[in-house]
């Protein structure tokens, strides 16, 4: 015979060691009259063959389970049988309590093992739902994100009946849009009772809705629901909020590895066009660095190949671009370890500049020291062709100049503009192979850090006064 | 005949998880037995014949290799599926598991899904 949940079967009861053993003790106490029958008076145990006068009845959450008959003797067992029904049912209703919190426990032991090892959104999604499934009844369910403007869910992962169709809900619409804002959990065990309540194609009776809340806000919800009216518990809440703030927690790691993935990939690849400390501050990681255009205190190092298209006349284009691509990655390495940006390449010549787009300490002697470098390394570089043939002149100068983004909104050149610009690349087209040619301003701060040559007074076009020269001798 | 299933565990919660756990077979004719220490498990073994065990590694006295050593090694009881419920992130030594001759082992927390599942698989209901 199936027993409802809620029933014990009084055979079972005296069957017990404890239990039986009392009751063998007690019957001869009321002199063998006694006789204890089941509910449908099939005897269990005592004595059968005595016709009773009296019958009691043992009770359990008011339905007979069995009978004690025989004299009045048979009434105290009878309420002592009751008594000891009652204490096995309470002890059996707590440990399927405990088994249910048991099996919660565990659950969330789980789920926090799987999804701390999650970075997939889809996986994280359908993680939750199905853990949420197995200890909660649910017909469909549903885990859905606030797209980053706010505007609306997108469903990340579902099951039921009308789930597989892009909903799409506007936060503080519905249920699930007010649980977003207010960022609290909410059971509602009849929904046609709620005003928020938006019907859709899914036939829902009784849903629970959780928010999937992040230090700052909710970042979407976690609901799920029956077509049949359920009635959910604040356990049942209790347990949805739980996976819902794993999953949160989870959800929120993933996207900011897919941030920090994608940032990643955009800056390598920035980073083979512009110097770093610019694709730095487009990406904003820097406070300080700006690529609005400003006045600054920089120095400006132009460095020309001398002869150039001439001695390249004699060589194929690939081979061109073969030293070509030699000669600036050397060169280039230079101009970075000593603090200095490469603005720009025009053809063979290189622009870097020092103390823009961050600040630099000592400019004008990084510079000085740039330059003797990439001198010295153009002697020393490993092709025996740039060695023999690529010979370069630099130029430097320094001043306050105008330096920041100049161009259209749709193609911008990060470029300084002023007078010092304009007395660099002069500098720069006047030296010699080899020779460094700097401005006062440079000569000036590094007077006793360097020897120098003066070489006289230079006239720079479109200016009325003239610049005086120096080489530096290295 | 009647197939019987023997809890061993000195923790008296563990032993009423796992009884309420397994409460649904005992409508199929199964009869739960219950000990609470390695000295009264063994005899029970002994008398009781049961084909499933579940039984508790960490007792005092005497601890669940001992037992399963007996029943398995020593005694050679035939017959009689031994699953050893370790603690999680204990170290369980699966060499030693191995030697004493226990058939699974189980981590508690057990999965009580898990435990149902062995139990039907073991006695072929």
């Amino acid at each position: 015979m199936a027993l409802a949940k809620n029933q014990i079967s009084l055979k079972r009861l005296i069957s017990k060691k404890e239990v039986s053993s009392l009751i063998v003790e007690m019957l001869p106490l009321t002199g063998d009259k006694i006789c204890i029958q089941d509910a449908l008076r099939q005897p269990l145990m005592g004595n059968v063959s005595i016709v009773p006068s009296h019958q009691y009845p043992v009770k359990l959450n008011g339905e007979v389970i069995g009978w004690v008959t025989g004299d009045e003797k048979a009434s105290p067992i009878a309420s002592l049988l009751t008594y000891l029904a009652n204490n096995e049912m309470e002890k059996k209703t707590l440990a399927r309590e405990t088994l249910e919190r048991y099996k919660e426990i565990n659950l969330l032991y789980e789920i926090s093992g799987k999804m701390t090892a999650c970075l997939d959104l889809k996986e994280i999604a359908k993680l939750a739902l199905d853990e949420t499934r197995r200890l909660i009844k649910a017909t469909s369910g549903s885990l859905m994100l606030i797209n980053e403007k706010g505007r609306e869910f997108y469903i990340i992962a579902a099951f039921g009946e009308e789930y597989n169709q892009k909903l799409i809900i506007k936060p503080g619409e519905g249920i699930a849009g007010n649980v977003a804002l207010t960022g609290r959990a909410e059971i509602i065990n009849d929904v046609w009772l709620d005003p928020r309540f938006i019907p859709r194609k899914n036939r829902v009776s009784s849903l629970i809705c959780a928010p999937l809340n992040t230090t700052q806000k909710a970042i979407g919800v976690i609901n799920i629901s029956n077509e049949e009216k359920t009635n959910y518990t604040a356990s049942d809440l209790k347990l949805l909020t739980a996976i819902a703030s794993q999953a949160a927690a989870a959800i929120e790691n993933a996207l900011l590895h897919e941030n920090k993935l994608k940032e990643a990939r955009i800056k390598s690849n920035l980073e083979r066009y512009l110097a770093s400390q610019v694709v730095e501050a487009i990406l904003g990681s820097k406070g300080e660095i700006s690529l609005e255009p400003d006045r600054k205190n920089i120095t400006i190092l132009f460095s020309d190949i001398r002869n150039f298209t001439q001695q390249c006349e004699q060589l194929a284009p690939e081979k061109i671009v073969e030293y070509l691509n030699e000669y600036f990655t050397q060169m280039v390495e230079v101009i970075f370890s000593n603090g200095g940006t490469v603005n720009k390449f025009v053809g063979d010549m290189i622009v870097a500049i020092f103390g823009a787009p961050s600040p630099l300490e000592n400019s004008e002697q990084k510079a000085l020291q740039t330059a003797i470098e990439m001198q010295k390394r153009l002697k020393m570089i490993a092709v025996p062709w740039i060695r023999d043939n690529f010979n370069t002149g630099i130029g430097i100068s320094s001043g306050k100049v105008v330096v920041g983004n100049v161009g259209s909104p749709r193609h911008m050149d990060y470029t300084a503009i002023g007078d010092e610009v304009n007395v660099a690349s002069r500098l720069q087209s006047l030296a010699q192979g080899g020779q460094i040619l700097i401005s006062r301003s440079v000569y000036e701060l590094n007077q006793h850090k360097f020897k120098f040559k003066e070489i006289g007074n230079l006239k720079v076009k479109g200016k009325k006064k003239t610049v005086e020269v120096f080489e530096v001798l290295y | 005949m009647v197939q019987k299933i023997l809890i061993v565990d000195d923790e008296p919660h563990i032993r009423l998880l796992l009884e309420q756990t397994l409460e649904d077979l005992e409508e199929q004719g199964v009869e739960l037995l219950i000990a609470d220490n390695g000295e009264a498990a063994l005899e029970t073994i002994k008398s009781e014949k049961p084909a499933l065990v579940f039984l508790d590694v960490m007792m005092p006295k005497m601890n669940g290799f001992d037992v399963c050593n007996a029943v398995k090694n020593e005694l050679k009881i035939p017959g009689i599926y031994i699953i050893l419920l370790t603690a999680k992130g204990q170290e369980f030594d699966k060499y030693k598991g191995k030697e004493v001759g226990a058939d699974l082992y189980m981590t508690k927390p057990f999965d009580p899904d898990e435990v149902v599942e062995k139990s039907q698989e073991v006695l072929g209901l």
